[in-house]
């Protein structure tokens, strides 16, 4: 070997085809997908529709950002279905007699102590993050039932315009979740936390002994995904102006976890990007928005989700068994 | 001989336009033990999938069994009567030993696995390779050697008539290899099956080969019957003595005050241990596996919790409670098992080495320079001659030993630090002879720059390569610590006393443990 042996000296490996092609996918069909709505519902194609979707997705998207990077290190909180709901009633119930700001305050401090109930358990204790997260699921639906048996409604008007209110046209709602995927994209690029993260999905035990603080990581992350949860449960409820305890935030998680595992993080953590996340919540919105504006029934557009979702499982196998 | 079971015919090997193998001609026949040496990144791993199947050869062929292929895969292998057992355990601890060894091939009575038949059929086996291992029990409870023992009668099991066997010794004691052995010998004399049998130590080689074939750089350099050849013809072909440094190292006036100082540390299983190390120096731990070498190391970086006792760092008592603040006050640790506890898979080689320093002092800010990492990386790859050195390729593309120098340099690179403590637990294993000697050559550069070295090993001869003291364990309990000079006899001596006799009597003065040296 030279000495000026450096990047150029190593033959580089030739393009693989097959990443390319499943790294292009999901742009790609999000393209074909906007094409074809627009070519039976012209009205699709317009800023409006636009922000029609970004506020369907505003509050999912929101909380699915910090979940993704919570996937990278290898952990997963299926809760935030009930977190988001627990939050959404605590707010309704406190706005009487707190006030707005200190409503908002509590709020987000009960999705936090959440996250740190999470975290503990799972990073700490080291119990099995889908265990745990499932029990909190039914606690927190429970919990939220049993303080508001029926629906809360009838907000302050300084809050509810969280829902409604536009920035330079833009909703509010779209530019807290924009705010979110940007704060996403720039911690996993640039922050030295970012590597940190990819590298506890790789290999805990390796991350711990390069002296990377992994619990400590662990209970941030789900104490993010808990604020993020908080912040969602305050744009949904301000947007349908009121918190139904039965139904607030069913289901959520696995939308959630749908649009994560579409864009391409896998189960087991170890790498993804939360810009390809955002695009596959993104497909999952247009996709209903599209199928709605068609008139396609309920029915029809779960199983044409669930055809999606199988699809990218497909890439998903194509791209790690290539070679 | 009769005629060969296999013979490979100019079998070429890329990767990514990378030829791993340049034409490989050999044959392999039955009742020979063939040892199989090279270096690491020699293209043994590779050669030995394209055998197993795991690997398709880009060029060449492969007679077997009458039949010429151009590449094999698993299953042909397996049905052509190729049975491999790789280097680290495909075991299952929680089934027992005939499930194991009857896993994938149950035999059914009624539609139902015939657990009875299988613990029968397994004792007979066991008993025909000369082992006493009841096949009821759970692998869990078995020794590593006895582990080794049950892949072999799984492979076995299946009726091979060539048997490969990648580094079965690697993490054995001597005891443990001497049993290996035996078994070995078992299959190719008595049941007349062909041995491939890879190994890093000549030691072994002299033991039990009947031929010997050295690979280097994706080429057989030669391959002849083992009466032909010396040690030091192994090692020469292995590792040419241009590339290897010889090492003249005098450390007569060690200056400066302690940098290191345990008082009857105790570690959960260890101690208590009493030491003192100034800067420049080196202290190694000998001990046969579950000696308390791991148990040591990782209490001293935090990683394990500290028992009692006290560590001071120049003079001062310090609580280490976890790697992070270890790192801060300059101690880091190489693990031992790099691919479990080192290495971060699917990474590239700069994102391994640099993960430590990110946000640190040697990456400060958080805009990352993708040109000040290369230069780091550029550093280390020529300060421990890492091949390739292309900051960008996945870790997974590096050999053993360069993986390890990757992992190394992680610690290497702040050479400012003049005050560094490294940790090493099996700093060589599973590295070829070239790259260990480039891996001491790059600890005796920070020692000389005043770091201390602790480190762990099985084998005595890395001992009394690299260190200037040694601690020998037995049992989780210190036998001696011992100056230099001293020979690898006296280490095994020492350990073996303790392991052989130590259990009931903890005297010095037990002779009934034979020195194998």
């Amino acid at each position: 070997m030279t000495d000026n042996a450096s990047t150029n000296a190593a033959p580089r490996k030739p393009v693989d085809w097959v990443e390319q092609a499943t790294a292009a996918a999901l742009p790609l069909a999000i393209c074909l997908l906007a094409l074809f709505f627009y070519v039976n519902v012209p009205v699709f194609f317009s800023f409006k529709n636009a922000i029609n979707i970004s506020i369907q997705v505003a509050a999912l998207m929101t909380i699915c950002i910090p979940a993704s990077m919570l996937l990278m290190a290898g952990k997963v909180d299926l809760s935030v279905g009930s977190m988001l709901a627990l939050c959404g009633i605590v707010a309704g119930l406190s706005f009487e007699s707190l006030g707005v700001p200190t409503t908002v305050a509590l709020t987000l401090a009960v999705g936090a102590a959440a996250g740190v109930v999470n975290g503990t358990l799972v990073s700490v204790l080291g119990f099995s993050p889908i265990i745990v997260t499932l029990g909190s699921l039914t606690l927190m639906r429970g919990l939220a039932q049993w303080l508001a048996p029926n629906p809360v409604f009838g907000f302050p008007e300084s809050f509810v315009i969280l829902g409604y209110g536009r920035w330079l046209g833009v909703p509010f709602l779209t530019w807290i979740m924009v705010a979110v995927i940007v704060l996403g994209v720039f911690v996993m690029r640039y922050l030295p936390v970012g590597r940190k993260i990819v590298a506890i999905g790789i290999n805990e035990r390796a991350a711990f002994l390069v002296g990377v603080r992994v619990r400590l990581i662990g209970v941030a992350l789900y104490v993010a995904t808990g604020l993020a949860t908080a912040t969602a449960a305050l744009m949904t409820i301000a947007r349908i102006n009121s918190a139904p305890s039965g139904t607030l935030g069913v289901g959520a998680e696995l939308t959630v976890l749908t649009a994560i595992l579409l864009g391409g993080v896998p189960f087991t953590g170890g790498k993804g990007s939360v810009l390809r996340v955002a695009l596959a919540l993104w497909l999952l919105g247009m996709l209903q928005n599209g199928l709605i504006l068609m008139n396609v029934p309920t029915e029809f557009s779960l199983m044409i989700t669930g055809c999606v979702l199988l699809f990218a499982a497909g890439l998903d196998v194509l791209r790690r068994e290539r070679g | 001989m009769s005629d060969a079971l296999v013979t490979v015919v100019d079998l070429h090997k890329s990767f990514g336009g990378i030829e791993v193998l340049k034409g490989i001609d050999i044959a392999f026949r039955a009742g020979e033990i063939h040892a199989f040496l090279g270096a690491n990144g020699a293209g043994k791993s590779t050669f030995l999938g394209c055998l197993s199947g795991a690997v398709r050869p880009t060029q060449g062929n492969i007679k077997v069994a009458g039949g010429d292929y151009e590449s094999l895969s698993p299953r042909t292998a397996l049905n052509m009567g190729i049975g491999i057992i790789y280097q680290h355990y495909q075991i299952f601890e929680d089934l027992t030993v005939a499930d194991n060894i009857f896993l994938g091939r149950e035999c059914l009575r009624m539609g139902m696995v015939d657990t009875a038949r299988h613990v029968r059929e397994s004792a007979v086996l066991l008993e025909r390779l000369g082992v006493r291992i009841d096949p009821r029990m759970q692998v869990r409870q078995l020794g590593t050697g006895e582990r080794k023992i049950v892949e072999i009668a799984r492979a076995l099991n299946t009726g091979p008539r060539l048997l490969i066997l990648d580094e079965p010794t690697a993490a054995l004691g001597e005891h443990e290899i001497a049993a290996v052995h035996d078994v070995v010998r078992h299959v190719a004399k008595t049941e007349g099956l062909g041995v491939v049998y890879v190994t890093h130590l000549l030691d072994e080689v002299d033991e039990i080969a009947d031929r010997v074939t050295i690979l280097r750089n994706g080429r057989i350099v030669w391959s002849r019957p083992k009466p032909e050849v010396s040690t030091a013809d192994m090692a020469e072909a292995i590792a040419p003595s241009s590339a290897r440094i010889a090492h003249v190292r005098s450390r007569d006036d060690l200056p400066g005050d302690p940098l290191v100082e345990l008082r009857d540390y105790r570690s959960p299983y260890t101690g208590p241990v009493n030491l003192v190390l100034r800067p420049g120096e080196a202290v190694g731990i000998y001990g046969l596996l579950g000696s308390g070498r791991t148990d040591l190391l990782e209490s001293l970086f935090g990683a394990r919790p500290r028992q009692s006792g006290e560590l001071l760092l120049r003079g001062k008592p310090v609580d280490i409670r976890t790697p992070a603040e270890a790192l801060a006050r300059g101690i880091s640790l190489v693990a031992s098992d790099r691919g479990d506890q080192s290495v971060f898979q699917s990474l590239d080689a700069v994102e391994n080495l640099l993960m430590p320093h990110h946000g640190t002092r040697l990456l400060p800010g958080f805009l990352r320079s993708r040109r000040k990492e290369d230069a780091l990386f550029d550093r280390v790859a020529r300060d421990l001659s890492v091949h390739p050195a292309d900051p960008r390729l996945n870790i997974e593309n590096f050999s053993g030993g360069n993986a390890q120098k990757i992992v190394l340099g992680r610690w290497l690179l702040d050479s400012d630090d003049t005050a560094k403590i490294i940790l090493l637990d099996e700093p060589t294993q599973g590295v070829d002879i070239g790259a260990r000697a480039q891996l001491y050559e790059a600890l005796r550069v920070a020692m000389d720059r005043g770091a201390c070295v602790i480190f762990g090993s099985s084998d005595p001869a890395e001992i009394v390569e690299l260190a200037d003291r040694a601690l020998v364990l037995a049992y989780g309990a210190p036998v001696a610590l011992i100056d230099k000079p001293f020979t690898e006899g006296t280490l095994v001596e020492l350990a073996h006393k303790m392991a052989g006799g130590g259990r009931s009597s903890a005297t010095q003065h037990v002779s009934t443990a034979s020195s194998p040296l």
